[in-house]
C-alpha cells in the first residue's frame, strides 16, 4: 500500500471512530439527561413501571464511557505514530481496543454494538499476520452477532435506549430516534465503504505484483531469444569468414597448383627441363599455400592457445573460471609435455571449456575434476562434476559440439549423467607426425 | 531513537492520566463508612404514628456502637405517599440507599428491575440466622419468584372488629375463633333492622366487608404462581362474591356509612391490627368508637377455606449494588431479626412483630395492655400469631397491582349493578388473563 492509500484508510478509520464516539456519547448523554429530567419532573415511579431495568448509575456510566472512548482514541493515535513504536504495539493496542469496545458495549447494556465494527475495521487493515487477523475478525463478527440487544434482552435484563426516548413528546422522540438511527446507519455505511476500499486496495496490490511478474517473465523470454539469435549470428559470421578464408587462400593456391600441374602434364614430354622448373614453382606455391593456411588457422585459434602451451592454457582457463564463479576445478595430467597438433590442442581445449561451461550452467556443479592421460596411444580425457547431472540424456545441451569436435579427430566420446556428469573422450593422437 | 522514546513517553503519560481519572472517579468518597438507610416517616398502615423514628434511632444507636467507624445516615421527612417517587428518583440517579424500606406496591417492580439484592446466599451463610423464627406468611411477602429479596420488619394482619355492646343488646354471643360465613350471615340478618321506625334501616350487620375478604377466607388463590393466569371463574370465587352480594342484599339497597359504624350501629367491620392498636389506645380511642365496647376476632371461614385474612408486611431490603454488603446485612438483621428491636414495634409502632417468639410472648400482651383501659381485654398473642401465620398474602408478580385493580372495579360493578355473577366472572377471568399474558 502506498502512502496516499494508507492515508485514506487512516482517514476512514478516524471517521468511523468519530461516528462511534458520537453515538456512544449521544446514547449515554441522552440516558443521563433523561434520567435527570424524569427526576426533576417527579415522574420516576411511573417511568420505572415502563422499563425492564435501568443502568445502575447513569452519570458514572456516562463518565466511564467517555473515558473508555478517550482511551480508544489514544490507542488509535499511538498506532498512527506506528513507526516510532515497537511492532508488538499494533497487536497489543488492537487487543486493548477490543477489550475497550467490549467494556463500552457492556456499559451501554448492548444498546450500541457498532463499536465491534470499529475493531473489525482496524483488524483488517493493521494486522499483517493472517492467522491473527482471522482470529480478530472471527471474534469481532461473532461479537457483533451475539452482542445484539434484541437477542440478549430475551434472557437478560437490559436497559433499553428507546425506553428513555419514549419519555419525551412524540416530536422529540422522532428527533432523538432519527439521530440515533442516523448514527447507527452512518457507522454501518462507513464501515461497508471502508471494507470495500481496503479490499480493493489489497486486491489492487496483488494484481500489480502479478502484472509486474508477467512483464519480467516476458522480458526474460525475449532476452533468451536475443541470446540465441546472436549466437546463431556469430556462428554464421564465423562460417562466412572461414568460407572466405578457405576461398581466398586454399582455393586460390589449389587452383594455381591444379593449373600448374596441367601445364606440367602438357610440357613433361616435350620439355622436361621446363617442367622441372614449373614443378619447382608449384612446390613453392604449395608451401606458400600451407603457410597461408597455417596463418588462417592461427587466426582461428583461441587466444590462449596461440600464445601458450595447451597445459598452461587449460590451467589459465581453470583459474579464470574459478575466479569468475565459486566452482572448484581440479586438473591432473601425467603427460610431461602436452604438445599436440594445433587442431588436436584446439579440440581438447574446446571440449574442456565446453564441459566446464555445461557443468556450471546446467549441472550447477560446485566441483569439477579434469584428468588427461595417455592410454594405448590415445588421449583419455575425463571431465567429471558433482552437479545434478542429467537423468535423461538428450542431444543438444552443449554435448553436440563436443561430439562433433571429437569425431573430427576420429575419436570417441561418451556421456554419463547418472552421478554428476561425466564426459569421457578418447582421441587418437598423431604422435610425431609433422607437416613441416 | 529519540522520536521513538517520545512516542513511548506520550503514550505512557496519556495512559497514566486516564488511569488516574478512572481511579479518581471510582474512589471519590470519605474514609468513614456511611451506610445509607431509606425510610419514610409515619405509619405504613394508614394510621397516625408519632413515634416512627424511635425504633430506627435505637437500632442505629446500637448498630453504631457495635460497629465503630460506621455511620448510618437516613433521610428524614419523606412521607409514605412520597416515598415511592423519592425512592424511584434515587434509583434513577444510581443513589439507592444500602438498606431501605420497600412498599408492598413497589416490591415486585423494584425486584424485577434488579435493584433489590437477592438475600438467599446471605441468609445461608449467616450461622446465627434462622428464617424459621419469622412467621412464614410474613417471610413469604418478601419473596419474588420463590427467592427471598426482602425481610419483613413489621406485619399487620386483618381482624374482624366486633361491636360487643350491640351484640349484647341483641342477646347474641360473640362468635368464637372458628366461626363461619353462615354464622356471620345469621347474625347480620338478625341485627339488620329499623330501630326508630322511620322505614329506613338504621342498624346494620357489617360494614366494609370486601369481596377479597370473602375470597381469602374461602381457600382459593386468585392467580397462578407465576402470575400468568387467574382463576376468577372458580366456584370458590363465585361463592365468595355471591356471599358478599347476599350480605349487601340484607341492607335492601341502603348504603352503610362510616358514621353508622362510628355511632355504634354496625355489628362487624374488618379492620387491620394497626387500626386496632391505634383506636384501642389513648388518645385516638376518644376520637372514634367511644360510646361502645368492642373487640377483635378472626375473620369468618368460608365453606372451602379457613379463618384467614389478608396479612401485610412492611419489607426491608438491601441494595443490589451496595458496597457494604456485610454491614447492610447486619443492619437489616438488627431491624428485622433482633428480639429487642422487634419488641419495640409493640411499644412504638402499630404493627405486629414478624418474629413468632416476640408476638406470642407475655411481654407483648403486657405492652399492649399498658395503653388500654383497665376493662379492655387484650387480643391474645396466640390468636394474633394464628391470624398472622394463617394469613393470606398477596402474590408477588409484576402485574399484580394492575390486575387486581382491574378485577376489583369489575367485581364492584357486578355487585352494584346486579349482573349475573357466574358469567361475568368468566368474562373477567378472560380479560384479566389477556392482560397478564401481554
Amino acid at each position: 500500500m502506498d502512502n496516499g492509500k494508507e492515508r485514506y484508510v487512516v482517514t476512514f478509520q478516524g471517521a468511523l471512530l468519530a461516528v462511534n464516539f458520537l453515538a456512544v456519547a449521544f446514547i449515554s448523554i441522552v440516558i443521563y439527561s433523561t434520567s435527570e429530567l424524569i427526576r426533576s419532573h417527579y415522574d420516576a415511579r411511573v417511568f420505572l413501571d415502563s422499563v425492564e431495568t435501568i443502568p445502575v448509575n447513569p452519570r458514572k456510566n456516562l463518565i466511564i464511557c467517555m473515558v473508555l472512548m478517550a482511551l480508544l482514541a489514544v490507542s488509535f493515535i499511538t498506532r498512527q505514530m506506528g513507526r516510532m513504536l515497537p511492532g508488538w504495539w499494533n497487536i497489543a493496542s488492537l487487543a486493548l481496543d477490543f477489550g475497550l469496545c467490549i467494556a463500552i458495549i457492556y456499559c451501554l447494556d448492548f444498546n450500541y454494538n457498532g463499536l465491534l465494527l470499529l475493531v473489525f475495521a482496524y483488524t483488517i487493515a493493521y494486522s499483517k499476520d493472517r492467522k491473527l487477523r482471522l482470529l480478530f475478525v472471527v471474534m469481532a463478527i461473532s461479537g457483533y452477532l451475539v452482542a445484539d440487544y434484541s437477542v440478549l434482552s430475551i434472557n437478560m435484563p437490559l436497559y433499553n435506549f428507546s425506553d428513555y426516548v419514549h419519555y419525551y413528546s412524540s416530536t422529540t422522540q422522532q428527533y432523538l430516534l432519527s439521530a440515533y438511527n442516523i448514527m447507527n446507519s452512518l457507522s454501518i455505511i462507513l464501515f461497508i465503504v471502508y471494507c470495500i476500499y481496503v479490499i480493493n486496495v489489497q486486491r489492487g496490490t496483488i494484481e500489480e505484483v502479478n502484472m509486474l511478474y508477467r512483464e519480467i517473465q516476458k522480458a526474460n523470454e525475449q532476452l533468451q531469444e536475443y541470446a540465441d539469435m546472436s549466437e546463431r549470428m556469430a556462428q554464421t559470421r564465423e562460417r562466412n569468414r572461414l568460407a572466405r578464408e578457405i576461398h581466398d587462400t586454399l582455393g586460390h593456391t589449389l587452383t594455381g597448383i591444379a593449373m600448374g600441374i596441367d601445364a606440367c602434364l602438357a610440357l613433361i614430354d616435350s620439355n622436361p627441363e621446363l617442367t622441372k622448373a614449373q614443378l619447382g614453382k608449384l612446390s613453392d606455391v604449395s608451401r606458400e599455400g600451407i603457410r597461408d593456411i597455417r596463418r588462417s588457422v592461427n587466426e582461428l585459434r583461441p587466444d590462449a592457445l596461440e600464445r601458450l602451451s595447451l597445459e598452461v592454457a587449460v590451467r589459465k582457463m581453470i583459474t579464470d573460471m574459478s575466479q569468475m564463479s565459486d566452482v572448484q576445478i581440479f586438473f591432473e595430467t601425467d603427460e610431461q609435455c602436452l604438445k599436440f597438433d594445433e587442431d588436436e590442442e584446439n579440440a581438447i581445449y574446446r571440449v574442456i571449456q565446453e564441459s566446464i561451461t555445461n557443468a556450471v550452467r546446467h549441472g550447477e556443479a560446485k566441483k569439477i575434476w579434469i584428468s588427461m592421460k595417455k592410454e594405448e596411444g590415445e588421449i583419455c580425457l575425463v571431465i567429471r562434476d558433482n552437479g545434478k547431472g542429467c537423468k535423461d540424456m538428450k542431444s543438444g545441451f552443449g554435448t553436440k559440439h563436443i561430439k562433433e569436435r571429437i569425431e573430427m579427430l576420429q575419436g570417441t566420446v561418451a556421456f554419463d549423467g547418472r552421478n554428476g556428469f561425466t564426459v569421457t573422450a578418447r582421441i587418437p593422437i598423431r604422435w610425431g607426425e609433422n607437416y613441416d | 531513537m529519540k522520536k521513538r522514546y517520545k512516542g513511548f513517553l506520550a503514550g505512557a503519560i496519556l495512559a497514566a492520566a486516564a488511569l488516574l481519572l478512572v481511579l479518581a472517579v471510582s474512589s471519590a468518597g470519605p474514609r468513614e463508612i456511611v451506610l445509607e438507610f431509606g425510610m419514610f416517616t409515619g405509619s405504613n398502615w394508614e394510621v397516625a404514628n408519632a413515634n416512627s423514628f424511635v425504633i430506627i434511632d435505637e437500632a442505629i444507636r446500637r448498630f453504631e456502637a457495635e460497629h465503630p467507624g460506621v455511620k448510618i445516615h437516613y433521610y428524614s421527612g419523606v412521607r409514605k405517599e412520597d416515598y415511592s417517587e423519592w425512592f424511584s428518583r434515587k434509583i434513577l440517579s444510581g443513589e439507592v440507599p444500602d438498606v431501605f424500606m420497600v412498599l408492598g406496591t413497589d416490591f415486585n417492580q423494584f425486584t424485577s428491575l434488579g435493584i433489590i439484592k437477592n438475600l438467599e446466599s446471605l441468609m445461608a451463610r449467616d450461622q446465627d440466622f434462622d428464617s424459621g423464627k419469622y412467621f412464614s406468611s410474613a417471610l413469604a411477602i418478601g419473596q419474588y419468584e420463590n427467592t427471598q429479596y426482602a425481610l419483613p420488619y413489621e406485619t399487620v394482619p386483618t381482624l374482624m372488629f366486633v361491636n360487643k355492646t350491640l351484640l349484647m343488646k341483641e342477646n347474641i354471643e360473640i362468635p368464637d375463633q372458628d366461626w363461619s360465613w353462615d354464622e356471620l350471615y345469621h347474625i347480620c340478618s338478625r341485627v339488620t333492622r329499623d330501630l326508630n321506625g322511620d322505614g329506613l334501616i338504621d342498624q346494620f350487620g357489617i360494614y366494609n366487608y370486601d369481596w377479597t375478604d370473602a375470597v381469602y377466607s374461602n381457600g382459593v388463590e386468585l392467580f397462578g404462581e407465576k402470575g400468568t393466569e387467574s382463576s376468577f371463574s372458580n366456584t370458590e370465587v363465585a361463592d365468595a362474591v355471591k356471599f358478599v352480594c347476599q350480605l349487601n342484599e340484607l341492607n335492601q339497597g341502603q348504603k352503610v356509612e362510616q358514621d353508622d359504624f362510628n355511632g355504634g350501629n354496625v355489628a362487624f367491620m374488618p379492620l387491620t391490627f394497626a387500626e386496632y392498636r391505634t383506636y384501642k389506645t389513648y388518645p385516638y380511642k376518644i376520637k372514634r368508637y367511644a360510646n361502645f365496647q368492642w373487640d377483635c376476632i378472626t375473620m369468618p371461614a368460608g365453606p372451602q377455606g379457613g379463618n384467614s385474612s389478608r396479612v401485610g408486611a412492611l419489607l426491608m431490603g438491601i441494595s443490589a449494588n451496595t458496597k457494604h454488603e456485610k454491614l447492610a446485612w447486619e443492619f437489616l438483621k438488627l431491624l428485622t431479626y433482633d428480639e429487642a428491636i422487634q419488641t419495640d414495634i409493640y411499644r412504638y409502632s402499630q404493627g405486629a412483630s414478624v418474629l413468632k417468639d416476640v408476638t406470642q410472648s407475655e411481654e407483648m400482651e403486657r405492652i399492649v395492655q399498658k395503653d388500654m383501659e383497665e376493662g379492655d381485654t387484650v387480643i391474645s398473642g396466640n390468636l394474633l400469631g394464628r391470624v398472622i401465620e394463617e394469613g393470606h398474602i398477596e402474590p408477588q408478580f409484576k402485574k399484580y397491582e394492575q390486575a387486581m385493580s382491574l378485577a376489583d372495579s369489575e367485581i364492584r360493578s357486578i355487585l352494584e349493578n346486579g349482573k349475573s355473577i357466574d358469567s361475568s366472572l368468566k368474562i373477567l377471568q378472560r380479560t384479566v388473563n389477556d392482560y397478564l399474558k401481554q
